[in-house]
């Protein structure tokens, strides 16, 4: 499972308080943890007004960069502040994201050329998110052959179906379920991401939704999140799901995972 | 009387199967279809304060409006002809850049049960459509622009203000995830719902 973690964006109110008053140690802190918990990337989302957007994403990298070797996801709505704050990554990390809205392809796959960057891949377009497998698909393909143009290969190339909530969506884990069968089938080597918790919008007791969700998921073939990777019901979730599908070897990870403490009730 | 007590009970329990029946049923005991329509009305104000106090959930709003609407329609052929009962027409959509859409339909729901006329101009609605959209439509009394993203936070203001500008009688109501109060009422805006539970009771609010 490759995971994106999510918990540096502008939009929780404690890190917008830290962004505002440029708490570097605050920031520091959420990356080093995160890294540690077994984040593969640090997602950076400044969630300002988009005046402030350049200056505020320049220095969460800065802090990041400074704070730990993992590398970033770098996440905005608008592809042109992505654009210019990619010369400030010291390495190749992610980018966050791609559709087929407005031009968002077309500024962001060419800085993705002759490099090792990867993509996020949202399955929307200017009419919003599809309800339907085939238009999902067929935004998808729209985006891999634009991405093969600058070589890009699927396997840097994170699809996200945009799960549905299952409040208002009583199919939503099974379309989720079908669109990730559907696009591996149509690119075996293409990642199939998310954000899970969507799905227990509008609905009590979300982490039993959302740790649920995440089993069928992963059995259905999504082996990307965009989640915290220091929620252990969630991160124990997936250690256990892949166990039980026998993909993890004699259980090792999965009890290597208890020893080092991630996963588990904590000992007092 | 009874009747009538029935119907607000399977509105608010969601019994969309079987409201029909009951509604008919109230129909022929003689109750007036506008006393009906008033007690759906009602019910669904209950259904929205249950919903923004946390004692029932997204699921529980949908199939509460959903049999309303479906006793809406034994009531229509009744009623056809008579707009007086109508608070009058909203017009709802999600600002430019702003492709999110489901916090905006359950809005569009409780509005439309707390007795007005939407519509529905979808997602990604320039601020100018708006405008054009009151003046396309009959009696409209009330806009709605919704925006999740703080970034089109800015789309939401110009939306408000082009409306404004161009209607300066037209009331606003604005909502959206980073929306607060007092960024409704910097930017103009005449109200302000945290959740499709209190959008309803506010819209009425702003047009009574």
């Amino acid at each position: 499972m490759i995971i994106i973690g999510e918990k540096i964006n502008g939009t929780i109110p404690a890190v917008k308080e830290a962004i505002e008053k440029r708490d570097a140690a605050f920031i520091a802190e959420r990356a080093v943890k995160q890294a540690e918990a077994g984040a593969y990337f640090i997602d950076i989302c400044a969630s300002t007004a988009p005046e402030y957007e350049i200056e505020t994403l320049k220095w969460l990298m800065a802090v990041v960069q400074d704070s730990t070797d993992t590398p970033l996801c770098i996440d905005s709505p608008n592809p042109r502040v992505i654009e210019a704050v990619f010369k400030y990554a010291n390495k190749p990390g992610m980018l966050n994201s791609i559709s087929e809205e407005g031009d968002k392809c077309e500024v962001l796959l060419p800085l993705m050329a002759g490099n090792s960057w990867e993509v996020v891949g949202l399955t929307c377009d200017n009419n919003g998110i599809p309800c339907d497998l085939e238009t999902k698909l067929a935004i998808t393909r729209s985006m891999v052959e634009k991405a093969a143009k600058y070589d890009i290969i699927p396997d840097r190339i994170h699809i996200d179906p945009c799960v549905m909530a299952l409040s208002t969506e009583n199919n939503s884990l099974l379309n989720f379920a079908a669109e990730i069968k559907a696009i591996k089938e149509l690119y075996p080597t293409i990642h199939v991401t998310g954000a899970i918790s969507n799905i227990s919008f509008g609905l009590p007791v979300r982490p039993l939704l959302n740790k649920t969700a995440m089993a069928f998921a992963i059995e259905a073939g999504m082996d990307s999140a965009v989640m915290d990777p220091l929620n252990r019901d969630l991160m124990g979730t997936i250690f256990a799901t892949y166990a039980l599908m026998g993909q993890d070897k004699h259980c090792r990870k999965y009890s290597k995972a208890f020893r080092a403490g991630n996963i588990g009730s904590l000992s007092k | 009387m009874l009747k009538i007590q029935e119907v607000k009970t399977l509105v608010e329990t969601g019994k969309a199967k079987k409201i029909q029946a009951i509604v008919q049923e109230a129909l022929d005991a003689g109750c007036p279809a506008q006393e009906i329509l008033n007690a759906m009305i009602d019910s669904m104000g209950v259904v929205g304060d249950k919903f923004s106090a946390g004692e029932i959930f997204v699921p529980e709003m949908l199939i509460a409006a959903k049999s309303m609407a479906k006793g809406v329609e034994i009531l229509k052929p009744v009623m056809s002809g008579d707009t007086s009962s109508s608070l009058g027409t909203c017009i709802i959509g999600t600002v430019a850049g702003d492709l999110h859409d489901i916090g905006k339909n359950l809005v569009s729901m409780m509005i439309e049960s707390a007795g007005f006329d939407l519509v529905d101009l979808g997602v990604d609605v320039p601020a100018q459509r708006f405008v054009d959209a009151v003046n396309e439509n009959k009696n409209v009394v009330l806009v709605a622009c919704s925006g999740l993203l703080t970034t089109t936070m800015p789309a939401l203001k110009e939306a408000v203000q082009t409306i404004k500008a161009a209607l300066p009688e037209m009331k606003v109501i604005v909502g959206g995830a980073p929306v607060t109060p007092d960024y409704a009422a910097e930017i103009g805006a005449d109200g302000y719902a945290p959740d499709a539970g209190s959008a309803g009771v506010k819209a009425k609010e702003l047009v009574n």
